[in-house]
């Protein structure tokens, strides 16, 4: 029976994809640069280990892979309610693909002394490989479970309710454990302004390559993006309007006759 | 650059076909081959329905079901062992994605998800894949092989092109401890709408005030011959509609002739789901929604009195 459960969370500092912006004529995306926030999906992942921390005790470790910027990430965790924070970082964090990224979550989680349950957002906001959790898991030789719904901790290990596309699973696994979590499990807490203000205080621990036992060609990319650009697909964008509702609904039907979409 | 070796595996088959078909596709070359495994499990029938799409062998894999991914993922992994492929071929479903992630951590191969072409050129294997919440497509390049490539169901897939005569391997499965157990399996609730397959959509969003107000699209559909759709927050946060109608990044992407968006405003995560529909009519009060942005047709106004009155000038032909 695990006595004092320890609950890691990873965390990313993405790209925010609300902000970004193609360029008009080539529709590429610049992304070197590109402001970013705490991707969606993690704030779930964070406000799960806190209330199953609140419910059952033990300690939540925030861990951000990125670069200095991703502190922004690990304060907000700490504002929702994790113990500790952690930064892996080191030069070339933005080349880094979702096998480098694996592989120093595995090697912090080993230098960190080891996590019963570690939680992963479903996918990133901006890249959404659903690879980390199942890669960690394999690094790390652990169970995994991906795309959980509904969490329950018990003293040997977690109960969830995985979503699929046509059915929901009930899956069980004993600890360690890698839980990637949708949107659906909770809704993440505000963190009230006392909460915040404490966050911003609390300093990270800094891991670096040589901390975790891992040199920069461990982390060569195994993927390097060559572009990322804003499909083209033109839309005749034409406002259809009338006196009254009927006689728009009448354009639009005629629109659509012509255009041979009905039945 | 030596001929490429490609594995293919899903375990629902009829994905499985299009990923050797996709497969023969991408490497036409005389001497590629394109493998299918079927893992335990696998429906009968499985074997002639691969060597249909194109595949070149079948590797069934005798042995003991377990839905455990590591299971799954080690499985495939003895095929890979007999097979040595340059790439490997998965359905980026959930469960696609999730062995995946687990088959290439125990590799240590390169993965991409997601995907929606994939070519491969003589400095390595590019593909196409949703990026930024399914705003932009990214073009990766794959640097090195084996690498895993998990491609998006609905991808479009070209004609079989028979192999000819299909060579038929058999290996039996590896002893593998499961680390998950799955103690119950219920179909979502509705569950039974394939809205992927669906010529025309009706799509409500956030506009619709209340759950009653569901008969006024159900019957703009009818008269459209068209399926419900809806956005995330009316599945997942209301409940009003089943998860088989959500159409978005985490629900289903679809690709209809007509797709008529009623109160969206258009969020990123929703536009990714729709963005392939043919023609696009767009209904919404506020002129500035992003969902306009991406119409063939716009409206602006209340889908309360828009909406009755197409049904109606549909309805009278």
């Amino acid at each position: 029976m695990v006595e004092k459960r320890r609950i890691g969370v990873a965390v990313k500092h993405g790209i925010d994809v609300t902000l970004t912006r193609a360029d008009r004529a080539s529709g590429l995306v610049q992304l070197a640069g590109a402001p970013r926030r705490t991707s969606d999906f993690d704030k779930n992942a964070v406000e799960e280990a806190v209330r199953i921390r609140e419910k059952h005790g033990g300690t939540v470790t925030a861990i951000s892979v990125g670069g200095p910027a991703a502190r922004e990430a690990l304060r907000e965790s700490v504002a929702i309610g994790a113990d500790e924070a952690v930064l892996v970082t080191a030069d070339g964090w933005a080349d880094w693909d979702t096998r480098a990224v694996a592989r120093l979550l595995a090697a912090a989680t080993r230098t960190l002394g080891g996590f019963d349950l570690f939680l992963v957002g479903e996918g990133s906001t901006d890249h959404f490989s659903s690879l980390v959790g199942p890669r960690l898991a394999a690094e790390l030789g652990a169970a995994d479970i991906a795309g959980a719904r509904r969490l329950t901790v018990e003293p040997e290990g977690v109960v969830a309710e995985k979503d699929l596309e046509k059915e929901v699973e009930v899956v069980r696994a004993r600890y360690p454990v890698v839980v990637s979590v949708g949107q659906e499990i909770n809704t993440p807490r505000l963190p009230t302004f006392l909460a915040n203000l404490k966050a911003s205080k609390k300093e990270p621990k800094v891991l670096g390559l040589a901390e975790l036992g891992l040199a920069a060609s461990d982390l060569a990319p195994s993927i390097v993006v060559d572009r990322v650009a804003v499909p083209d697909i033109p839309r005749k964008q034409l406002t259809l309007s009338g006196a009254s509702p009927a006689e728009v609904a009448e354009r639009l039907r005629d629109a659509l006759r012509s255009e041979g979409v009905l039945p | 650059m030596s001929d490429e070796v490609i594995l293919c595996y899903s375990e629902e088959t009829e994905l499985a076909a299009d990923l050797v078909r996709i497969a023969r596709q991408a490497a036409p070359t005389a001497g590629a081959r394109v493998h299918a495994a079927l893992l335990p499990g696998a429906p009968p029938g499985g074997a002639e329905q691969l060597g249909r799409a194109g595949a070149h062998a079948v590797h069934t894999v005798a042995g003991a079901a377990h839905p455990d991914p590591h299971v799954v993922a080690e499985q495939l992994r003895a095929v890979v062992a007999s097979l040595n492929p340059t790439l490997i071929f998965l359905a980026s479903t959930k469960r696609g994605r999730e062995v995946a992630g687990r088959l290439a951590g125990s590799l240590d191969l390169p993965a991409a998800t997601g995907v929606t072409g994939v070519r491969i050129e003589t400095d390595g294997v590019r593909v196409d894949r949703e990026a930024l919440s399914g705003n932009a497509v990214a073009t990766e390049r794959i640097v090195r092989r084996p690498a895993i490539v998990a491609i998006l169901p609905g991808t479009s897939a070209p004609n079989p092109v028979p192999a000819g005569a299909v060579e038929a391997r058999s290996l039996a499965a590896p002893e593998v401890a499961p680390l998950t157990e799955r103690t119950e399996v219920r179909p979502k609730p509705g569950g039974q709408l394939e809205i992927e397959k669906a010529e025309r959509i009706v799509t409500i969003g956030r506009g619709l005030k209340k759950k009653e107000d569901l008969g006024l699209i159900e019957a703009l559909a009818r008269s459209l011959g068209a399926e419900v759709g809806c956005t995330r927050p009316l599945a997942a946060e209301a409940g009003w509609l089943t998860d088989d109608h959500w159409i978005g990044l985490t629900g289903h992407r679809v690709h209809p002739k007509l797709y008529v968006a009623v109160g969206v405003s258009g969020a990123v995560q929703h536009l990714v789901g729709m963005r392939s529909a043919q023609l696009v009519v767009a209904i919404n009060t506020d002129a500035n929604a992003p969902i306009f942005a991406q119409a063939d047709y716009r409206i602006v106004g209340d889908l309360y009195a828009v909406v009755p009155a197409l049904t109606k000038a549909l309805g009278a032909g």
